[in-house]
C-alpha cells in the first residue's frame, strides 16, 4: 500500500470518529437544549435547535410532582440495597473460589454462577411473580427488586471479586496466619485493603446495573414503589406528553450513572469486560 | 526442649513430593535444607507451617504433635521467598504484625518493633511502605516481623537468593550473628550450596522425595553419599566422567568408555573398591583437584595426563578452564595470574587420592 | 516455584509408594471443611430460588395448557408439545425470528464491526493520550444510560411530524419529506437505530481495552522488521483481538436474545406487531395476555438459543483467561 492511500484511508477513519463522535452527543444535546425549553417550544411543527428562553426553572418544576422525587429515592433505596446485598453474597463466594477452588466447587460452578448474569430475564419473569405475589412482602415493594436484581449483579459481584481476590497475593494471607491471624483476621487485615479498589468498582457497577433496571421494575412494582424508570415513560400530563419535563427530569437521574463512570472509569473497564481486560 | 521432630512425612500432588521424610533439629540449631529448584524444599517448610496439610506423617514441636493444627496455631514463624510484606502497611505496622495478632498493649509493642528494628538497622525505615524500600531492607523487615513473633521454630525460605552479590554476603553474615536464630531451632532452605556451606551447622541435601544426606558441611562436602549430593554441592559442578575398572587388586585402573582418558586407582580406594562388584563406575573428580601444570612442573602423587584447551573463563577470584583429556571434557580450577589460548596444550594433574568413585546406576558412592 | 506446579516429573526408578496411591484428599489446615462450601452455598441457593426454581417451574409449565384463571384454579393439564406447536406454527413467532434476524444483523454484527472500526481508530490514529481518554469516555457514555431513558429520548428525536432527526434529515437535503419512523416496518429501524446508539459502546469498550493490553515488546519487534500500517493490524493487532472481539460479539448476540427494554418503550411491539421480538412476545404473552403456557414455550426456546451462546461465550472466556493467566 503506499504511502498516499495509507494517509486517504487515515484521515477517512478520523473523519468517521469525528461524525460517530457527532451521532453520539447529538441526543445528549437534544435532551439538554429541550430539558430548558417552554412546553410551547418543544411542540411547534418546526423544532428549535437552541431554546429561545432558557426555562432553567424545569429543573425545579419537575419535582413540583412530588411522585418524581421519590421515584429517586425509590430508586437509589432499591439499587443500594440490591448493591450491598450482591456484594456481600458475591464477596464470600468470590472469595472462595479464590482461596479454596476445590472445597468450593470448582470452575464449573464459578462459571455456572457466571453464566447467570447472561440469563434471559423473561424467562423468570412470570413464575417470579407469582412467587413474590405469595410471599408477605409481595411484588410491589423494595424487597422484591431488591431480591429480583440479584439474578443479574450476583453472578457479576461473585465473578469479578473473585478474579480481584486471586490478584490479591496469596501469599500475604499466609503471611497472616503466621503473624497468628485467624482465617477471619487475616481477611479482614490484610486482604479486605488490597481488593478495596476491586471491591468499590464491582459495587458502583452494580449499582448503575440496579439503578437503570426497567424490566422487572416495570412488571413488578408500580402503586406502592414507583422506579423512576417507570416513572419516565409515563411523563404525561393529561394527554400530552410533557417533553421538557420528561427530559429535564431524565437528565437528573442519567447523571449519578454518568458521575460513576468517569470517575471509576479506570477500574469499570475491567468490570464491563469481566475481568478480561486490566484497565 | 523445642525441638523440632518430622517423622515419616509424606505429601504428593500429582506425583509424591516428600517421601517419608525423617528429621530432627535440635533447639539453637541452624539447619539447611538445600537441593535443586523444584525439589519440594519449600513443600517442606510449608508442611511445617501447616500452610499444607501432610498427606501422612508426624510434625512435633517440643513434643507438641501439631501435625494438624491451622499455622496461626503453630508456634512456628517464617519468612517467605517474596518477603510477603503488607504493602498497605508501614515497616513498622509489618514488624508489629504478629505482636497485634497477640493484642498485646502499644507501649509493648512499640519497644518490642524498636528493639528488632535496631538489630537489623532498619530502624530509621520505620515509617515507610514496603514499596519504597531496597530488596535487602525487605529482607530485614521480614526477618524482623519473624524475630519480634519470638516462635519456637524459624523457618527461612531462600531468604537471600533474590539479592544482589554484596546484600547477600552482609546478610549471610547476620545470619551467622543474630543470637535470637541461634536459640531456637531454625530451618533455612537454600539451593545454593555456598550459603548451606557457610551458614549451616548441619545441612541436609533434599533430592527427589526428601532428605538424600544429612551432616556437617564438612562432612556433606567431602564425604557425599551420592552422585547427587557431589554434582550439587560445589560451583563449578563435580567432573563426572562414566568409567570401567579394569586390572586387578592394587593394579586398578579406571578407564572412561571409548576414549584413552583413564588413571591409575590409589591403593587405598583400590582396596575398598576390589570388595564390590564395580566394574562399570562414575568417577566424580572436583575442579579444585585437577591442577594444570606449569612448564616442566612436576606433581609428585598425582596422576598427569595431556589435554588441550577447550573454554577458559576469567571469573572473579578464579579461572575455570574446560580442557579435552584424551576425549573426556574435564573442568579445572587455575590461578588467575595464567592464561589459556583455545586448543593449547596443557598437562592436567589429577589428585587421584580424592577421587569419588559412584556406582553407575544407582549413583551411591562406593567408598562410603 | 513448587513443585505442584511441575507437570508429570519424572521420579527416577521409583513407583507409587504406598502412602501415595491410598491417599485421602486432605482438606487445608486453615478453615474447616464446611467453611468454602457454606460460603459458595449461600449464593447459590439464592440462585436456585430465583433462577432454576422460576426454569424448571417455566419447563413444566411450557408443557402444560396453564393460563391465569386455570393457574388460581390450579387446575391445568398436561398438553405435551402442543404450545412448542402453537409457538412455532404462528405467524407472530415467524416475524419475531425474521425481525430478530434483522436486528442481529443491522444491530449486533453492526454494532460489532463499527465498535472494533472506532477503537482501533481511535487507539491507533489519535495521538494525544488526553484526547484518547476524553473521547472514549463520551463515546462510551450512550452505554451507562438507563434503557427507559434511552427509548424515550429517541421516541422523542425520531417523532415524524416535528422530530430532531426529521428535521436535521430536512435541513442537511438528505430527505425531502419526513420519514414515518413509527410505521409498519419502519418501526423496528428506529428501535435498531436507537439501539445502535445505546450499545456500539459496548464492543468499542471491550476492544479498546483488549488492544490497550496488548503487549507493546510485539509491536516492538513488528517496527524493527520494517512492518507497519495495515500489515501490522492484519498480521499481529486482528488476530491477537480475536478472542477480545468474539467475547464482545457473543455478548451482543446473549443480548439480543432477552432484548426488551427498547422495543417496549419505543413501539410496544407496533404498530401490529411489525416491531416485536421473540423476547418480547414471551413477556407479552406471560404478563399482558396471561398464556403462560405458551409463554412458557418461547421462555423455553429462548433459553435453550441462550444456553448454547452461553456455553460457547464461556469457552472463549476461559481461553482468554487461560492466555492472560487469570484462570
Amino acid at each position: 500500500m503506499s504511502e498516499q492511500t495509507a494517509r486517504l484511508i487515515r484521515t477517512l477513519l478520523l473523519i468517521f470518529l469525528g461524525l460517530w463522535l457527532i451521532l453520539t452527543l447529538f441526543p445528549l444535546y437534544w435532551q439538554f437544549i429541550t430539558a430548558f425549553k417552554s412546553a410551547a417550544e418543544t411542540n411547534r411543527t418546526i423544532p428549535s435547535f437552541w431554546p429561545e428562553v432558557w426555562h432553567f426553572e424545569n429543573l425545579v418544576s419537575v419535582f413540583a410532582e412530588p411522585t418524581n422525587f421519590s421515584a429517586l429515592v425509590d430508586s437509589f433505596i432499591i439499587a443500594t440495597g440490591n448493591t450491598i446485598a450482591s456484594l456481600v453474597l458475591g464477596s464470600l463466594a468470590g472469595y472462595a473460589f479464590a482461596r479454596f477452588p476445590r472445597q468450593a466447587g470448582g470452575e464449573n460452578l464459578a462459571f455456572w454462577i457466571l453464566s447467570n448474569r447472561m440469563f434471559p430475564p423473561v424467562a423468570v419473569l412470570v413464575p417470579m411473580f407469582f412467587l413474590f405475589d405469595a410471599m408477605p412482602w409481595g411484588t410491589d415493594s423494595y424487597l422484591s427488586l431488591i431480591i429480583l436484581y440479584l439474578v443479574f449483579n450476583m453472578p457479576l459481584a461473585t465473578w469479578l471479586m473473585m478474579v480481584f481476590f486471586r490478584d490479591a497475593p496469596r501469599e500475604l494471607e499466609e503471611a497472616a496466619y503466621l503473624d497468628g491471624y485467624t482465617p477471619l483476621r487475616a481477611f479482614v487485615k490484610v486482604t479486605l485493603p488490597l481488593v478495596l479498589p476491586g471491591m468499590i468498582s464491582v459495587a458502583m457497577l452494580c449499582w448503575i446495573f440496579a439503578w437503570n433496571e426497567y424490566l422487572f421494575a416495570n412488571l413488578f412494582v408500580g402503586t406502592q414503589v414507583r422506579t423512576f424508570t417507570i416513572v419516565i415513560p409515563t411523563f404525561t400530563h393529561g394527554s400530552q406528553t410533557l417533553w421538557n419535563l420528561q427530559m429535564a427530569f431524565s437528565m437528573i437521574a442519567m447523571l449519578p450513572p454518568v458521575a460513576l463512570f468517569i470517575l471509576l472509569r479506570r477500574y469499570m473497564v475491567r468490570g464491563l469486560s469481566l475481568g478480561v481486560v486490566k484497565g | 526442649m523445642a525441638r523440632l521432630q518430622i517423622e515419616g512425612l509424606c505429601k504428593g500432588w500429582d506425583f509424591p513430593v516428600i517421601d517419608r521424610l525423617d528429621l530432627t533439629v535440635e533447639e539453637g540449631e541452624f539447619f539447611i535444607v538445600v537441593g535443586p529448584s523444584g525439589i519440594g524444599k519449600t513443600t517442606l517448610l510449608r508442611l511445617i507451617a501447616g500452610l499444607e496439610s501432610a498427606d501422612a506423617g508426624r510434625i512435633t514441636i517440643g513434643g507438641q504433635d501439631i501435625t494438624t493444627l491451622p499455622p496461626y496455631k503453630r508456634p512456628v514463624a517464617m519468612t517467605f521467598e517474596s518477603y510477603a510484606l503488607y504493602p498497605h502497611l508501614s515497616v513498622f505496622e509489618n514488624i508489629a504484625s504478629p505482636l497485634r495478632a497477640r493484642r498485646l498493649d502499644k507501649a509493648a509493642i512499640r519497644k518490642a518493633v524498636t528493639d528488632v528494628a535496631k538489630l537489623l538497622r532498619i530502624e530509621t525505615l520505620l515509617d515507610r511502605r514496603p514499596g519504597e524500600i531496597s530488596g535487602g531492607q525487605k529482607q530485614r523487615t521480614a526477618l524482623g516481623r519473624t524475630l519480634v513473633a519470638e516462635p519456637q521454630v524459624f523457618l527461612l525460605d531462600e531468604p537471600i537468593s533474590h539479592l544482589d552479590a554484596k546484600i547477600r554476603h552482609e546478610l549471610r553474615l547476620q545470619f551467622h550473628s543474630l543470637e535470637e536464630l541461634r536459640r531456637v531451632a531454625t530451618l533455612y532452605v537454600t539451593h545454593d550450596y555456598a550459603e548451606a556451606l557457610s551458614l549451616g551447622d548441619r545441612i541436609g541435601v533434599m533430592g527427589h522425595g526428601g532428605l538424600v544426606q544429612i551432616g556437617t558441611a564438612r562432612d556433606v562436602f567431602m564425604r557425599p553419599r551420592s552422585l547427587f549430593v557431589a554434582q550439587h554441592l560445589g560451583q563449578p559442578a563435580i567432573n563426572a566422567v562414566a568409567a570401567r575398572l579394569t586390572g586387578e587388586g592394587a593394579a586398578l585402573q579406571a578407564h572412561a568408555g571409548n576414549t584413552s582418558f583413564g588413571f591409575p586407582v590409589v591403593a587405598a580406594h583400590a582396596a575398598v573398591l576390589a570388595r564390590g562388584d564395580c566394574g562399570q563406575v562414575t568417577v566424580g573428580i572436583r575442579p579444585q583437584h585437577v591442577r594444570v601444570l606449569h612448564n616442566g612442573e612436576d606433581a609428585p602423587g598425582h596422576h598427569v595426563i595431556d589435554a588441550h584447551v577447550e573454554i577458559y573463563e576469567a571469573l572473579g577470584a578464579n579461572g575455570v578452564l574446560v580442557a579435552d583429556a584424551g576425549g573426556v571434557n574435564l573442568t579445572a580450577l587455575t590461578s588467575l595470574e595464567r592464561d589459556f589460548a583455545h586448543r593449547q596444550p596443557v598437562r592436567l594433574a589429577l589428585q587421584t587420592d580424592s577421587v569419588f568413585y559412584f556406582h553407575a546406576d544407582s549413583g551411591d558412592n562406593l567408598l562410603l | 516455584m513448587s513443585v505442584a506446579d511441575m507437570p508429570n516429573a519424572e521420579i527416577p526408578g521409583a513407583e507409587m509408594p504406598d502412602w501415595f496411591v491410598h491417599k485421602k484428599p486432605r482438606a487445608n489446615l486453615i478453615v474447616a471443611r464446611w467453611v468454602p462450601a457454606a460460603l459458595v452455598g449461600l449464593p447459590v441457593l439464592v440462585l436456585f430460588a430465583i433462577v432454576v426454581y422460576p426454569t424448571v417451574w417455566m419447563f413444566y409449565h411450557s408443557f402444560q395448557d396453564t393460563n391465569m384463571m386455570r393457574l388460581f384454579q390450579g387446575n391445568w393439564s398436561f398438553v405435551g408439545w402442543d404450545n412448542f406447536g402453537a409457538v412455532l406454527s404462528s405467524g407472530r413467532f415467524g416475524d419475531s425470528v425474521v425481525h430478530l434476524m434483522q436486528y442481529l444483523l443491522f444491530g449486533c454484527v453492526l454494532q460489532v464491526i463499527l465498535g472494533t472500526i472506532l477503537a482501533l481508530t481511535l487507539y491507533e490514529i489519535v495521538r494525544q493520550e488526553w484526547l484518547r481518554v476524553i473521547l472514549l469516555i463520551v463515546l462510551v457514555l450512550p452505554m451507562m444510560l438507563p434503557p427507559s431513558i434511552v427509548g424515550v429520548l429517541w421516541k422523542f428525536m425520531l417523532t415524524p411530524s416535528n422530530g430532531a432527526v426529521n428535521q436535521a434529515l430536512l435541513n442537511l437535503g438528505l430527505v425531502d419529506k419526513h420519514v414515518e419512523w413509527f410505521n409498519a416496518g419502519v418501526s423496528l429501524w428506529a428501535i435498531i437505530i436507537a439501539d445502535v446508539w445505546n450499545w456500539t459502546a459496548l464492543p468499542l469498550l471491550i476492544v479498546y481495552s483488549g488492544r490497550v493490553s496488548l503487549p507493546p515488546a510485539v509491536y516492538e519487534a513488528a517496527r524493527v522488521d520494517g512492518a507497519k500500517g495495515w500489515l501490522v493490524m492484519r498480521r499481529i493487532t486482528l488476530p491477537m483481538l480475536k478472542e477480545v472481539i468474539a467475547i464482545a460479539f457473543i455478548v451482543r448476540f446473549m443480548d439480543a436474545f432477552k432484548f426488551v427494554d427498547l422495543v417496549y418503550v419505543m413501539t410496544s411491539g407496533g404498530p401490529a406487531q411489525t416491531s416485536e421480538l421473540p423476547a418480547y412476545i414471551a413477556f407479552q404473552r406471560g404478563i399482558r395476555e396471561f398464556a403462560i403456557g405458551e409463554a412458557a414455550a418461547y421462555a423455553i426456546i429462548i433459553f435453550a438459543i441462550s444456553a448454547v451462546l452461553i456455553t460457547l461465550f464461556l469457552k472463549y472466556l476461559k481461553k482468554v483467561l487461560k492466555a492472560q493467566g487469570i484462570a
